[in-house]
């Protein structure tokens, strides 16, 4: 369930139960609450059991790209003296979402938990938790939540007396949303600008420092410590609607509802059971008009389409969206799209790494034709012009942040053709520049 | 933590102290046994040197470069790159607002105006004249379910609304 | 199907070649006659894919391929003019456009700048960026020659790899992001550096820019010349760009197996001795005190009695930028006597580029001190001079000497025969001077350090009556052995010169083509 709030009966807690509980942040606090259970199991296991329980769970990354966890793992090689990394993707900067914060700063160990099975199940001794900057107060939370893993014998020379070692290191960014895309998080661990880099090759043939590696999203590795314990079988059975989507999934729901806020529920949930009851639903006299599923790169959609959508991969883009990172932003009808996908535009140009042509100069291009009609000077060109400028923006770079600029500006001159018409036709009072 | 960073008087060269000595230098030659290259311990080390000045100058730049073997146009390559990183002095408090489309469907712009007006500072990125904050806009800072999330040096401090500013910037000496 | 172990097969653009594994779909569409537009990709330096203007169309993948860094699978049917690729680059010509100034009639690249070659050949005819400001910055001095001009700059980052990764000094950054990213040097620095010139010819547009060349030429207003660098043993190859018969560049031109792209600033830079004013101009006989203009029949004549007449040891002093055949053919003038023959290379520091084996600005400055000590000289130069007192006849090629030099070869007393390019004060001691061409003046040939034979060609026009000293050589041959034919061309220099010179036996102009031809170098003749 998500802080403040207490846990609504539709939710399913796994991963958020201890939220809003401080005793839950100490390594004696996860203990008592059934933590390291797994990491004890995982010892006991080889890397490739470890990684079959994983794969017949069916988890998939809970980052944004939903690629099958189980199966990234088994892509890395047998062990051969090269030294093997597991990366935490702790960068969440995806507008609308703030789940791992919340993962780190209530139970840190359930994370340091998941990252050290990881570790066992991908023949690594070293994970990188790769923590943004602005995440000032959960990276103290972590660090000292690693010192004491470490005082306990949960990390070190030899995990709970195995004779295995796992090292943490918790490696702080510096403002750059593109590092929390895998290859420019790498390079940004390396000591470089956070430049996403080409594949092939793929970090599972050569990652950090040129080593294999497997990179796996905080809310992910969290997942990790209850399939060890409780089986994929269990996993697999919290499901309710697509087999190929199984669990929980802590979706974080901000703006126009009663209760913003993280809530943990079963895939195959109905979304708007998730936004009108769970939340609470419109403020009052309000309509909903649009909701962002899952995070600021996927296409808006109608209140339509959330009417009979289901949360889970294949729901979602049943409904020609994506689940993402599960950041839910949901709109009422004071909101203004343009003004919303400008501000998209503008995150956008504003983090572009400037490697690839089309994302430097495009996701900057955007904003300003954006900012023309905001303003009361824009045609119905521009219309056209942005959707251009969309289809050159997308399938053409080395990583997807110009597709991502992309998709919400296509998605709301497509499905609200009214709120530009508003603009262009003079009826919207123009914004001052 | 205040990261205030004075800037030199007009005019008055500025001998540079190293960065890297006593107990700062024990954190970095700690950081070195994490990493398998001292490159990669180029960010750490950039921010052992914000928290010792404040700001990223020319003078400390190249004592990174030099202490990890690097050259510095490389680190200045790396440190533009990064915006968390402060290239020039700035106030006793450095105050981040979010304003990215979540937030700013729940009121973020006039938390930011609120706060550009009780701070002194009138514009973004202009240090107030007591020299006692800058303000500047950020991106998502990863709490959009409790707007306006507004970063005071190290303090996160959420749901900050216009009305609560005052209270807010009144615990920044 | 062939053996993938001995090559891949791929059609592109209709046209199928065999590759080896592992070859880009780039490099393998040059195989095919097809050109893949391109800016960030160079031969010589890591791709890291970024401009996106190589993107095609590949049969069977859902998403456009970057051609340079996409290796060939066998079968694949690549598309590289369909409309799909063609309306990517497009997209990527605009986007490069809207901040682009319109700087096409100051800027030096024009009439060899990729961006207007691609903009013309596949870009938009209009603009759709009327309405908003472009992005400024204004022009930087890297210095000591280099200027960048933010304004134009695609961030293509070919410099910065060059210097990071070819030159290995990281001197060049990225600084900032997004579209407010530009080409970065750390504060106080500069781009000092003996290989650094080569970022003003890897940038494909009129961003980087030498300080020598700025303003000086139109591209299109320029003639290129094959040539070898005459700056130092290593002979890289290099294209002599002249306009109006003055040179104005010196530009790289590529050999795999010695300068790959490259060439230090050292040769770079090192090309207006070739534009010299004071030249050599007439054929000069001594009578009684004075030395005065003569046609070349009566000059040679006056040469071949000098030779004739000659007794006693015979002390050859040459350039070491005289072409093999010319130091081969003087050489031979004084087969008759015994014979210290020297040239002079003057030394510098070494400056190797090291990501290019083999590959440095070397000590020895001058071009053929290979083909010299091939042609029987030595780097003995102060032996030489030693030599001139008791001399019985000096033949001085092509050299300049010091204030006490000029004394020793004066008190010698010996008959001076001079071949010269330069009216210094040499000539007043010689006793026949006869004007030669320089080497951007001629055809000939330079041995560099590794044995490798390779021709230069003419650049621009000899000056008054200079011929090259090939030919002179020839003909005084020819006078002082009748029935002895002296070489029409260059080429039959070369060949009567390979006919004493072991180590050129069987080789011939025709045989050099672009990128000259490797001998074995005896263990006596070879350089340090």
């Amino acid at each position: 369930m998500g802080f403040p709030h207490p846990s609504h009966p539709k939710e399913t807690v796994v991963l958020s139960r201890h939220f809003g509980d401080p005793a839950a942040r100490g390594f004696r606090g996860w203990v008592d609450r059934g933590g390291y259970e797994g990491l004890r199991k995982a010892l006991t296991m080889s890397a490739e059991e470890i990684v079959a329980v994983v794969k017949e769970s069916g988890l998939r990354g809970r980052g944004g790209a939903g690629f099958p966890t189980g199966l990234k793992w088994s892509f890395m090689p047998k062990p051969s003296g090269k030294p093997h990394f597991l990366v935490c993707n702790a960068d969440e900067s995806e507008p609308g979402t703030f789940k791992d914060r919340e993962i780190i700063r209530w139970t840190p160990h359930q994370l340091i938990e998941g990252c050290a099975i990881g570790c066992l199940g991908i023949h690594a001794e070293r994970c990188y938790i790769y923590i943004r900057g602005e995440f000032t107060e959960p990276w103290r939370i972590l660090v000292q939540a690693v010192e004491e893993a470490y005082a306990n014998g949960a990390l070190g020379t030899d995990v709970f007396g195995s004779g295995r070692r796992i090292d943490v290191v918790v490696h702080r960014g510096a403002g750059a949303y593109i590092c929390g895309e895998e290859t420019a998080l790498m390079n940004s661990i390396e000591g470089k600008r956070g430049n996403p880099r080409i594949k092939p090759p793929f970090p599972a043939q050569a990652g950090l420092f040129g080593m294999p590696t497997t990179i796996n999203n905080v809310e992910t590795l969290s997942a990790v410590p209850h399939i060890l314990v409780r089986g994929a079988e269990w996993y697999k059975g919290l499901s309710l609607a697509s087999p190929k989507s199984t669990g929980t999934k802590l979706f974080s729901v901000c703006g126009h509802v009663q209760r913003p806020g993280n809530y943990e529920v079963t895939m195959g949930t109905p979304m708007r059971d998730l936004i009108f009851d769970m939340c609470g639903g419109m403020r009052p006299g309000r309509t909903l008009k649009a909701v962002v599923p899952g995070g600021s790169s996927v296409p808006l959609m109608t209140a339509d389409e959330v009417e009979d959508c289901a949360l889970d991969y294949e729901g979602i883009a049943a409904k020609g969206s994506m689940l993402g990172s599960g950041g839910m932003i949901v709109m009422d009808d004071t909101a203004d799209l343009v003004r919303v996908v400008w501000r998209f535009a503008k995150f956008y140009a504003h983090e572009s790494c400037a490697q690839c042509t089309q994302c430097r100069e495009g996701t900057a291009w955007t904003a300003k034709v954006l900012e023309r009609i905001l303003q009361g000077k824009g045609t119905a060109a521009d219309l056209q012009l942005l959707q251009d400028l969309a289809e050159q923006m997308t399938g053409k770079t080395i990583c997807v942040l110009s597709d991502s600029c992309a998709a919400p500006v296509v998605s709301a001159i497509r499905k609200f053709p009214a709120e530009f018409e508003a603009y262009l036709s003079g009826r919207r009072e123009p914004v001052p520049a | 933590m205040s990261h205030g960073g004075h800037a030199p008087a007009a005019g008055e060269p500025v001998a540079h102290e190293p960065v890297f000595t006593g107990e700062v230098r024990a954190k970095l030659e700690a950081l070195f046994p994490k990493y398998p290259t001292r490159q990669a311990c180029l960010l750490p080390a950039l921010w052992l040197v914000q928290e010792a000045r404040g700001w990223v100058s020319e003078p400390a730049l190249a004592e990174v470069a030099e202490v990890l073997g690097l050259t510095p146009a490389y680190v200045k390559g790396v440190v533009t790159f990064y915006t968390m990183y402060h290239t020039h002095p700035v106030g006793r408090h450095f105050i981040q607002v979010c304003t990215t489309s979540p937030c700013g469907l729940c009121g973020a712009d006039d938390v930011l105006q609120a706060i550009l007006a009780h701070s002194g500072c009138g514009d973004l990125g202009a240090t107030s004249p007591d020299g006692r904050f800058t303000v500047v806009e950020v991106e998502c800072l990863g709490a959009c379910g409790f707007a306006t999330p507004v970063l005071v040096d190290d303090d996160f401090v959420e749901g900050v609304t216009p009305e609560s500013v005052p209270a807010l910037l009144s615990r920044y000496a | 199907m062939p053996d993938p172990a001995t090559g891949v097969t791929v059609t592109i653009d209709g046209v199928a070649v065999v590759v080896p594994p592992g070859t880009t779909i780039l490099e393998a569409a040059k195989r095919a006659g097809v050109l893949v537009p391109h800016y960030c990709y160079h031969p010589s330096l890591p791709s890291p894919a970024v401009c996106r203007m190589c993107l095609v169309e590949v049969e069977k993948l859902p998403k456009l391929q970057p051609a340079c860094v996409t290796t060939v699978a066998d079968g694949q049917v690549v598309h590289v003019n369909s409309a799909t690729a063609k309306q990517a680059r497009q997209g990527v010509l605009e986007f490069l456009l809207i901040n682009h100034p319109l700087d096409c009639p100051i800027c030096d690249q024009a009439g060899e700048c990729e961006l207007q070659d691609y903009v013309f050949q596949e870009g938009r005819s209009g603009t759709r960026y009327a309405e908003y400001a472009k992005r400024y910055s204004p022009v930087e001095d890297f210095g000591p020659d280099i200027l960048y001009v933010p304004n134009r700059c695609i961030l293509c980052t070919r410099c910065v790899r060059f210097m990071s990764d070819v030159a290995q000094a990281p001197l060049l950054n990225v600084s900032e992001r997004g579209d407010r990213a530009y080409i970065g040097i750390a504060d106080q620095q500069r781009l000092d550096h003996p290989w650094a010139g080569n970022v003003v010819d890897l940038c494909p547009v009129g961003s980087l820019l030498s300080k020598d060349f700025l303003h000086k030429a139109r591209a299109w207003d320029l003639d290129k010349t094959a040539s070898v660098c005459p700056g130092c043993t290593q002979g890289c190859n290099i294209s002599i760009d002249t306009r109006d018969e003055v040179v104005v560049r010196l530009r790289p031109r590529p050999n795999l197996d010695v300068n790959r792209h490259f060439i230090c600033d050292h040769g770079r830079h090192d090309y207006r001795w070739l534009n010299r004013g004071d030249r050599l101009e007439t054929p000069r006989v001594r009578r009684g005190a004075a030395l005065e203009p003569e046609g070349w029949p009566a000059a040679l004549d006056a040469a071949a009695d000098l030779l004739r007449g000659a007794t006693g040891r015979a002390v050859v002093l040459a350039s070491g930028r005289a072409s093999t055949e010319a130091l081969g053919l003087a050489r031979r003038l004084v087969d008759a006597h015994a014979v210290t023959a020297a040239i002079r290379v003057p030394l510098g520091d070494e400056a190797p580029l090291p990501a290019v084996p083999g590959l440095a600005l070397r000590r020895e400055r001058v071009p053929n001190l290979q083909g010299a000590e091939l042609a029987g000289y030595r780097d003995a130069w102060d032996e030489g001079i030693a030599a001139l007192d008791g001399a019985g006849v000096v033949l001085l090629l092509d050299v300049e000497l010091t204030d006490a030099e000029r004394r020793a070869l004066g008190a010698s007393g010996a008959p001076v025969l001079l071949l010269g390019t330069v009216d210094g004060p040499e000539c007043h001691l010689a006793t026949v001077a006869l004007p030669v061409t320089n080497m951007a003046e001629e055809i000939g040939t330079y041995v560099n350090r590794d044995g490798r034979v390779q021709l230069y060609r003419a650049a621009k026009g000899a000056p008054g009556m200079a011929q090259p000293a090939w030919w002179v050589a020839g003909e005084l041959l020819e006078r002082l052995a009748p029935g002895v034919a002296g070489p029409a061309t260059a080429a039959d220099a070369f060949a009567l010169v390979a006919q004493g010179v072991p180590a050129l036996a069987g080789l011939s102009h025709g045989a050099l083509g672009f990128t000259g031809r490797v001998v074995a170098l005896e263990g006596a003749g070879a350089t340090a």
